[in-house]
């Protein structure tokens, strides 16, 4: 309950208290990452541990809230990332803050919930704020963008709720997920209900026809909100694949495997040669967003153990990658007024460190060996290819494609003779990126430290969903 | 019983202490009158006080409450409160206007209480009449003229439909009273075949609650009458009405349970269609009070899901949706109201809510509430229904479910004025209201929140 409420209470001090230094905001939010660091023991439990239930509804919905090993992977990303994106606020953006400090409560609460409705609940709330952020503080006029962005959500959320209805009326009105599980369904049943929760999960991931929302949002959005779009919200669709489509309708599995496993990987390629051809830098990274994430996606439906220990562990570097692009994006843009890789150039004659810190982030996202994206990456590719070799040949090219528009936006804005005029980078933009670069080679060089957080859940995850689909066969 | 009394009472109070001052200052005494109602109708509900005693003389087959009926008189009451403490009160002298929201309120309370097809018909009437008046009660406006003919001719015929109705319910069962009809529908019902006098009845009457409700093919009146309509009675209309009208027509329906099957062949279709027009309707209109009349529209649709369920056990969620749409549509109309008063009618008038931070949150939660997004009492409501409405039809709960997407299209338009900071051009600054409309607004907000969070709440209400 605390990783819910002192988000809350972090939110209400900023709005209403005139506090105005993004370091007293940081610090707000790694209370809660160092409360969750301090309950590592919690997130050791495979079968995981129930840290708050109350009814809150009637006889059928509790308000369950349980942490297991990929919940506290889950909320470790979240509360690691939440700081960074904090601390890169800028100055006329302050009330930003709260929004984002009420995403967390909401993200917090949907890697947490263990009932159908409380999911939903905090989903929709992890929802609205980060709305009002693209809205709010955009650029220019972001009404159209943002409002297709929520009708697109809406609309796979309420597939979702429809699903979770159904559901529930079929395992006797509970909405408890043990129940949910345990529910036999028909193969017409699994079919819609797997349906909605799929539709849900691909519009927030997003997986290809389902992305159109996607690029024009990251851009006309402040970079925050991008950051919390990308690095964190797009995991809770990846999660919910895994934690409630899979085990739940785990009978339509079967129908919707080629389907999703074929859409993701045209996902892949069409995100990435998407991005080859855009000039604006945050595109670019909204496309690499698309194809990295349907890797991802594809991982999850090969059903096997590489495909989801990398897919977890990509999602945490993922999310840390894109933040780091999006901070870079963030300071060049602060710095010189523009975006557009036409326009930059010449960076690195006179940022070296800055520069440094943009490679390392770079290769990083571009899975070079010995940096965080290779082992994840791999490990995806592997389980891909065991799936189908086609599939795996083709969603293979990422790290091509990658590798082109990674490189193109390097040496488009760093290199070159182009003489930018830029403003110094400040040190409070410098430590986020830092933490980021650190990652990048941490990981890179101790996979096993971060894999060691979630096998153990992930095994009994993985036997639930053989257990669910071999109900049937 | 004690509502109506204490109401009814208010309202001629009201009449005489005001007959030669400005009606500001009358409106205080109707103002206590019904939240005195709205505290004692609800603690009569929860059965800490008991006023039975004092109205033994009422005939309990023409009139009669339960615990469910007094916690909706209680509502009634509070939006009735709520209302005349929300949108601003005019400079005229005389309280005729005040009196008149008191007797429709009555009207709507009786209404509720009515346990016989007279007593209904009465409610009905009681309260439409003053609405014909009030909704001409500026008498320069030409539209509110306008408006006035119209209710009065549209609501005039309906009645006179609903009439028509009752009188075939009487010639095919030879009463009157609901409880008697149902059980002469129940021997019916044994034998598999129900009058045709009783299925006209049931139908003509429906008709004559759908106009009153405004639901789909019986709604054109209610956009133009609301436009035209000074802002109070449009929003008296758009909630007292329709909260009485459903607690009627479920009781109505309720009654000729013994056909449910039969009914829900017609009542499902007209739901849908209610809800897709309205929204869809709602979608492209210009001014923002149309928009709201047609998302009035749309959320008679939903109720109208309602009246498939099975009833006794399900009033709860009949009560929870009606106070959620209470709320969120009485909050809207005051901003609608407040940011409309130098004459800007389209959502453009929310670029002046910038600066003032309390309507914004209202306009944000009052939204959020009314467009079913979680952690509002708006979500609870239109979760409940869905999921119950669900085990009788699937489809219908998907429309709906299509509405409610579309529904976000509208509900979030006013945002793009009031939110975006790119819009920041020439803002007006809107005078604040006085401190007790400020409170009374807090109020709802908090209600609204509240109850989304801590949905026990309304279990423990109904």
């Amino acid at each position: 309950m605390e990783f819910i409420l002192i988000p809350i209470l972090a939110s209400l001090i900023w709005a209403f208290l005139p506090i105005k230094s993004r370091w007293i905001a940081s610090g707000l939010s790694l209370i809660s990452l160092v409360v969750l660091l301090t309950k590592y023991n919690q997130g050791s439990f495979p079968d995981g541990l129930v840290v708050f239930d109350q009814p809150w509804l009637g006889e059928s919905v509790r308000f369950t809230l349980v942490i297991d090993q990929i919940t506290w992977f889950m909320l470790f990303l979240t509360q690691l990332l939440l700081p960074i994106i904090v601390l890169s606020v800028k100055d006329q953006n302050q009330k930003l803050i709260a929004w984002a400090f009420l995403m967390q409560a909401g993200l917090n609460g949907v890697f947490m919930a263990q009932d159908g409705l409380i999911f939903y609940l905090f989903w929709e709330l992890a929802m609205i704020p980060i709305y009002f952020i693209t809205l709010q503080f955009s650029e220019k006029d972001n009404f159209v963008t943002t409002i297709r962005f929520f009708i697109y959500t809406f609309v796979g959320s309420l597939a979702m709720l429809a699903s979770l209805i159904y559901l529930a009326s079929l395992s006797g009105g509970s909405f408890a997920y043990a129940d949910l599980l345990n529910t036999q369904l028909s193969h017409a049943q699994s079919l819609i209900i797997g349906g909605g929760l799929l539709l849900a999960f691909a519009v927030k991931i997003p997986i290809f026809p389902f992305h159109l929302w996607q690029a024009d949002t990251y851009t006309n959005s402040p970079a925050q909100g991008s950051m919390l779009l990308s690095g964190i919200m797009l995991k809770m669709g990846l999660y919910g694949l895994i934690r409630w489509y899979m085990p739940l309708a785990a009978e339509s599995i079967d129908f919707y495997q080629p389907i999703v496993m074929t859409l993701a990987v045209v996902g892949i390629i069409y995100g990435g040669i998407i991005a080859i051809r855009q000039d604006d830098m945050k595109r670019i990274t909204a496309y690499s967003s698309l194809s990295h994430v349907g890797l991802i996606a594809a991982g999850f439906f090969t059903l096997n153990s590489s495909g989801f220990n990398g897919g977890l562990l990509q999602m945490l570097v993922h999310g840390l990658n894109v933040v780091g692009m999006f901070l870079i994006i963030d300071i060049i843009q602060k710095n010189t007024n523009t975006r557009n890789l036409s326009e930059l150039g010449g960076i690195a004659s006179k940022y070296k460190f800055f520069t440094v810190l943009f490679f390392i982030i770079v290769i990083g996202t571009a899975a070079a060996p010995l940096t965080s994206g290779f082992p994840g990456e791999f490990m995806l590719l592997n389980s891909v290819f065991k799936y189908n070799s086609i599939h795996g040949v083709l969603s293979g090219l990422t790290i091509i494609l990658c590798a082109v528009y990674m490189l193109r936006i390097f040496q488009k804005s760093a290199l070159g003779s182009n003489e930018i005029a830029m403003s110094e980078v400040s040190f409070v933009d410098y430590v986020p990126l830092i933490i980021v670069a650190f990652s990048v080679l941490f990981i890179g060089l101790f996979p096993q430290v971060i894999l060691e957080i979630f096998t153990l859940s992930v095994e009994k995850l993985m036997l639930d969903i053989s257990n669910a689909k071999g109900v049937l066969s | 019983m004690i509502g109506i009394a204490l109401v009814f009472f208010g309202g001629v109070v009201t009449l005489f202490l005001g007959l030669n001052k400005a009606e500001s200052k009358s409106l205080w005494i109707l103002r206590f009158f019904m939240l005195l109602s709205a505290v004692l109708s609800g603690a009569e509900s929860q059965g800490w006080i008991d006023f039975s005693t004092l109205f033994k003389w009422v005939p309990s087959h023409m009139l009669s409450f339960n615990a469910f009926k007094l916690s909706m008189v209680s509502i009634l009451s509070f939006f009735g409160f709520f209302i005349l403490s929300l949108l601003p009160s005019s400079q005229k002298k005389g309280a005729d206007v005040l009196g008149l929201f008191a007797f429709a309120l009555t009207g709507a309370m009786m209404m509720v209480g009515s346990q016989h097809l007279v007593m209904l018909f009465l409610g009905l009437e009681v309260l439409s009449i003053p609405l014909f008046v009030l909704a001409g009660s500026e008498k320069e406006d030409i539209y509110g003229n306008e408006a006035a003919m119209k209710y009065f001719l549209m609501g005039a015929f309906s009645t006179a439909v609903f009439l028509l109705g009752a009188a075939y319910t009487y010639g095919g069962s030879g009463t009157l009273v609901l409880a008697e009809i149902q059980m002469k529908l129940s021997f019916a019902a044994h034998f598999g075949e129900f009058p045709v006098l009783l299925k006209a009845g049931v139908i003509l009457m429906s008709v004559g609650l759908l106009f009153k409700v405004s639901a789909v093919p019986f709604h054109f009146w209610s956009p133009d009458v609301y436009e035209g309509s000074p802002n109070r009675v449009a929003t008296f209309m758009a909630v007292i009405v329709k909260v009485a009208g459903f607690v009627a027509f479920a009781q109505l329906i309720n009654t000729f349970s013994p056909m449910q099957i039969w009914i829900n062949q017609w009542i499902v279709p007209v739901s849908i269609l209610t809800i897709l027009a309205g929204n869809i309707a709602a979608l492209v209109q210009k001014t923002v009070k149309r928009t709201l009349a047609y998302s009035s529209i749309s959320h008679a649709g939903y109720l109208l899901l309602f009246l498939i369920l099975p009833m006794e056990e399900n009033l709860p969620i009949l009560g929870t949706y009606l106070l959620s749409y209470g709320l969120g549509t009485i909050i809207l109309f005051y901003l609608m109201d407040k940011y409309s008063a130098d004459g800007e009618k389209s959502f453009e008038m929310y670029k002046n809510i910038r600066n003032n931070k309390i309507d914004l949150a209202a306009l944000v939660i009052g939204s959020l509430s009314i467009a079913g997004v979680p952690s509002t009492i708006g979500f609870v409501a239109k979760y409940q229904l869905f999921s119950a409405a669900f085990s009788q039809n699937h489809y219908s709960v998907y429309l709906a479910l299509l509405g409610s997407a579309i529904s976000i299209a509208y509900y979030f338009k006013p945002f793009r004025y009031a939110l975006a900071e790119s819009n920041e051009v020439d803002v007006k600054q809107v005078s604040n209201d006085g401190l007790f409309t400020q409170i009374c607004l807090i109020t709802g907000m908090l209600l609204i929140i509240s109850l989304g969070l801590l949905p026990m709440i309304t279990e423990r209400i109904f």
